[in-house]
């Protein structure tokens, strides 16, 4: 059972040669058990910024993050992560691939397999499991590290625009596969992209958030039930909740009118 | 709904221009060899060149055969020193970079004797060390050693430290130790690396073998050419250049025989198992 996650007042300051950055926030949140969060922002904002921070991978400059009683002050080590690149290792099969985050926990390899592979098979990926990444396309590869990032049951799921490097077709394929893999997993996720879409098809709230540093302008409730199909898109519910989010862009200068 | 993923078959066509270019790349070499030697060949004949200037390819053929026995009994010392002293300094090399780029303790102490000793030149030593350590082929190992540790050093590091940053932050978050780290990921990764490091320092180990014979040894094929020189014998010593040529060459097949078993999966290496 996933725990809440918890950020109060948490900003997060670079410092480097240049100066300082002023990345994220304040921003507080409460992300609840099970849900899909997807974050919607300018390019440059503070979302990987955010992300990294509850995952416990940056610290935060002020502000607190808890994760169900616990303060996030190290990496957290049961979290599954999908980047944009999918960072498989080209040393190592599709399946080894997918057992790395157990091999790493040392948990017995026999049971983890079974697991590795049915996960696999969920994701359309199954008969590829003795292959290299290389031989597979760039949409099989993100599906292989989302498949790696579920393994060990994580409490929470976080997606750094793990589509962006996908063309249209298979963007809208993915959706469907990861919505049928959190059928299945439910776990809290996190969903970083920049398309409004997206954000709207595969979450069950989408927080948009403004030019850096990042705050949150809008949050909204997205309230269609599940499974959603992709032509969900063309109702004009969806495209009201669309178009709500474009027009929020649009007046603080993200998109010019 | 499902959804099938659509496989990926290796086009055929490029498997054939594949074959036809693996048969190009052995004939054209050697038909520029034949063609080079028989230049030499003939620019010997034809300008009737004493044999103490330049020997003709085919006389130096005619002393391999002749005077093998001695060729090979020196071979075997040159042989010895490089493929001891490169297995040292791969050894040394390789664990250094290691600790290296795993501590910034051992960065910072042996940067400084590192980069000293690889500025001195490396023939300005050559003195010295006859007189440290004598003539013998305990010198002649050592200059092999001085040769080829910095080429695999250097490629060790920069394998080791050019491991992505966010794959780092995600087998982080994965649970992984720094040890568990630095076995399955980083050093997987920097095998090219370190692989083109070998391949470097295997091509120098004769060269430091060779050149420990000209100062601190009585043996070897390094030993031979120096006398040969000196006795005008160009011949022979053409034949000794022959010998340790086709070693060198010999290493360097060896290195990436060894290269394409270890890194198979490699960007550079994948033609070799495409259609398995
Ligand atoms: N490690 C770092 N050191 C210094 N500055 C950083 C670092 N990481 C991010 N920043 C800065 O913080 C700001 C927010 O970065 P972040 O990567 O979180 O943005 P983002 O919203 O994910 O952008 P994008 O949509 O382009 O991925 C940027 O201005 C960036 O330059
Ligand atoms: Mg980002």
């Amino acid at each position: 059972m996933s725990p809440p996650v918890v950020f109060d007042s948490v900003e997060k300051i670079y410092a480097s040669s240049k100066g300082r950055i002023h990345a994220l926030g304040p921003v507080s949140l409460t992300f609840e058990p099970m849900a899909t969060t997807a974050i919607v922002g300018p390019s440059g904002c503070g979302k990987s910024t955010l992300l990294r921070l509850m995952a416990g991978l940056e610290r935060s400059s002020r502000g607190t993050i808890l994760v169900g009683e616990k303060r996030v002050t190290d990496p957290l080590t049961d979290v599954g992560i999908v980047f944009q690149r999918d960072l498989l290792l080209d040393w190592r099969t599709v399946l080894d691939n997918t057992l790395l985050p157990a091999e790493l926990k040392q948990l017995p390899r026999k049971e983890m397999v079974l697991r590795a592979q049915s996960l696999l098979n969920e994701l359309g990926v199954g008969d590829f499991a003795d292959r290299r990444p290389w031989e597979l396309s760039g949409g099989m590869r993100q599906r292989v590290a989302i498949a790696r990032a579920l393994l060990c049951h994580p409490s929470l799921l976080l997606l750094d625009e793990p589509f962006s490097a996908l063309d249209a077709l298979t963007r809208d394929q993915m959706g469907v596969i990861l919505q049928r893999a959190q059928g299945a997993e439910r776990v809290t996720t996190l969903l970083i992209t920049h398309s409004i879409q997206e954000a709207v098809l595969l979450s069950d709230r989408v927080l948009v958030m403004s030019g850096r540093p990042g705050r949150v302008l809008d949050d909204i409730a997205i309230p269609f039930p599940r499974p959603r199909p992709l032509s969900l898109r063309e109702s004009p519910e969806f495209g009201a909740i669309a178009g709500r989010i474009r027009t929020l862009f649009e007046q603080t200068g993200v998109l010019a009118a | 709904m499902s959804v099938t993923p659509i496989e990926q078959g290796a086009p055929l066509a490029d498997e054939e221009s594949e074959n036809a270019a693996t048969g190009t790349n052995i004939a054209l070499p050697l038909l520029s060899a034949i063609i080079g030697l028989g230049i030499w060949e003939g620019a010997v004949r034809f300008f009737e060149m004493p044999t103490y200037l330049l020997p003709a390819p085919s006389l130096v053929a005619t002393i391999l055969v002749q005077r093998w026995a001695i060729l090979l009994e020196q071979f075997g010392y040159t042989a010895m020193a490089s493929v001891v002293g490169l297995a040292i300094g791969l050894a040394l090399g390789i664990g250094t970079g290691t600790a290296i780029s795993a501590s910034k303790i051992a960065e910072r102490m042996l940067y400084p004797w590192l980069v000293i000793t690889h500025a001195v030149p490396k023939v300005v030593v050559a003195p010295l060390l006859l007189v440290w350590i004598g003539f013998g082929v305990k010198a002649e190992i050592i200059f092999v050693i001085i040769f080829t540790f910095f080429p695999i050093l250097v490629s060790t590091v920069t394998g080791l430290k050019s491991a992505d940053p966010e794959l780092l932050q995600l087998v982080r978050s994965m649970g992984g130790r720094k040890g568990q780290t630095l076995l399955k990921i980083r050093i997987p990764g920097a095998l090219p690396s370190i692989f083109a490091g070998i391949k470097i320092s295997a091509t120098l180990a004769p060269v430091g073998a060779v050149v420990g014979e000209f100062v601190a040894s009585n043996k070897g094929l390094g030993h031979l050419l120096v006398v040969a020189v000196g006795n005008f014998d160009v011949p022979i010593a053409f034949a000794a250049v022959t010998v340790i040529s086709v070693f060198g060459i010999a290493i360097w097949y060896l290195a990436e025989l060894l290269e394409r078993l270890a890194i198979p999966w490699h960007a550079s290496q994948r033609t070799t198992i495409a259609g398995t």
